[in-house]
């Protein structure tokens, strides 16, 4: 579960990636985006994105219904900002949690603070609400450090403090813009066979920028990087095996 | 423990006077005292499939059933016996009961009596107050406001709310939520208790198949009435220990 209290955080980037280091790692998945307007999620992979409206009883069936299902798949979900109350309400009484578990299914929430207090605050109230799913606090250096007032509250103490945490890579301008191409799909770039000159076959969608199959390339690699590390740090609270490293 | 008679009646169809029957059945079961019901939709019944091991079906204009409910109150180990009524027949059933001195018993202390009249939201409802009330004198008084369908009940009508707080003084008042309609439906397909489809169980303990989202619904419904019912001591209503808040 990709979170965020506001909009812009870089959700849509994180589940993105998410989704792509996971079709790489030949897995099938379900993808959720509930961001019903925006569908930033959905046009990234309109074919296996689900987008779900949340004010919709059906669709609030079709998402939480699938991811407690007892399946294999990974499942990557966006959580619109403006969709952040519901979403929980609706774990909350569902008792998701709980089920999930059953059926050996571990939830994780990433949760992506930026400069401002009350995205602090929400972080807290989120991590504390829900202590059986893990909490993932995500490090976006795109915001800035934010006032000293906030550095002094406690919740942005306390969410500095989370041990689990996932930096987000640096973007530069240049990867910001061929990451901004709907149609590029970081899966099949990667999967390209990589010249002699460090160069990928550049395909024409990508910015004329000097080495910019390198620098997408990089960044791909530093933010699966820290993704396998996190997930396969997740190690699940009762004995069972992990179940993406079998451990 | 005295014999008692739990009667849910409504003055129209459609008021939710089966689905607080089948909430009672499962309050009941839960708080670990054991009920029978009779199902007075004659003759295919609409409780009874819901709750079919507790449930009997009868014909309460007939005095062959009138006697099976009544005369086997004592009789019976099973000492709460909930009834629900025909739509449009409380009042009927209630002087039926009358007629046949039910009441006398209850008056001289052999058996409990507590009823729930699932109001609907129109005058005839009112009016229906008014004609209940001499049979509920001293007992039990139930009104309950089912809000299915985002129904007020008087709310808008300040000439028809100052009518109803009038006629409802002596009576407790019970307020059920609305539960989300699909989830209601699926609950009602699936055929089995509420606490059966949140347990996510078929009628024979099996695992069952009914959305996850779905119980979760009526599972909040079913926690803000069991908090109902335990707010008004309906287990000490049973048994007569809470008299003293009769008027409450």
């Amino acid at each position: 579960m990709v979170t965020s209290l506001h909009g812009r955080a870089g959700k849509t980037l994180l589940a993105r990636a998410l989704v792509d280091y996971f079709i790489l790692s030949g897995g099938r998945l379900y993808i959720f985006d509930t961001d019903a307007v925006e569908r930033g999620l959905h046009v990234l992979f309109p074919s296996a994105a689900h987008v779900v409206d949340l004010a919709i009883v059906r669709d609030q069936m079709a998402l939480f219904d699938t991811l407690a299902n007892p399946s294999s798949e990974m499942r990557v979900v966006d959580v619109a900002h403006h969709s952040l109350t519901k979403f929980f309400e609706l774990l909350r009484n569902t008792d998701f949690i709980l089920e999930a578990q059953s059926h050996d299914i571990i939830p994780v929430i990433f949760y992506i603070p930026d400069g401002k207090a009350d995205s602090f605050e929400a972080g807290i109230v989120l991590r504390d609400g829900f202590p059986d799913c893990r909490f993932i606090v995500v490090e976006n250096d795109f915001f800035k450090e934010p006032k000293r007032n906030v550095r002094e509250g406690s919740a942005y103490k306390e969410l500095r403090a989370h041990k689990q945490r996932f930096v987000m890579p640096k973007l530069v301008e240049g990867v910001v813009d061929a990451l901004e191409d709907r149609n590029l799909s970081i899966s099949d770039f990667m999967r390209q066979p990589i010249l002699s000159s460090g160069e990928t076959l550049v395909p024409s969608r990508l910015p004329d920028i000097p080495d910019i199959g390198v620098e997408l390339r990089g960044w791909v690699f530093r933010i699966f990087q820290e993704i396998h590390r996190v997930i396969t740090g997740l190690a699940p609270n009762d004995g069972h095996p992990n179940p993406i490293t079998g451990a | 423990m005295k014999p008692v008679v739990i009667l849910v009646g409504a003055d129209k169809g459609g008021v939710g006077k089966t689905t607080i029957a089948r909430t009672l059945l499962d309050y009941l079961a839960a708080r670990n005292t054991s009920a029978r019901a009779f199902d007075s939709e004659f003759p295919r019944g609409a409780l009874k499939r819901f709750h079919p091991n507790v449930t009997e079906i009868v014909d309460l204009e007939t005095a062959a059933d009138q006697i099976k409910v009544i005369d086997t109150l004592s009789s019976s180990d099973v000492k709460v016996s909930v009834v629900d009524v025909r739509a449009g027949l409380l009042l009927d059933t209630l002087k039926t009961f009358a007629e046949v001195g039910f009441f006398d018993l209850v008056n001289a202390g052999e058996f409990n009596f507590i009823l729930f009249h699932v109001l609907g939201p129109s005058i005839a409802s009112l009016e229906e107050i008014a004609e209940i009330r001499p049979y509920n004198d001293g007992r039990d008084y139930l009104l309950v406001k089912n809000f299915i369908n985002e129904t007020s009940f008087f709310e808008w009508n300040p000439e028809l709310r100052k009518r109803y707080s009038k006629l409802a003084k002596e009576a407790v008042e019970v307020t059920i939520t609305k539960l989300n309609e699909m989830a209601f439906e699926h609950a009602e397909l699936a055929g089995v208790p509420f606490s059966a489809f949140v347990a996510n169980k078929t009628m024979d303990g099996q695992p069952a198949n009914n959305s996850l989202v779905l119980r979760g619904y009526v599972r909040s419904w079913m926690n803000q009435v069991t908090s109902e019912y335990d707010r008004i001591g309906l287990i000490d209503r049973l048994s007569d220990r809470g008299v003293t808040s009769r008027a409450a």
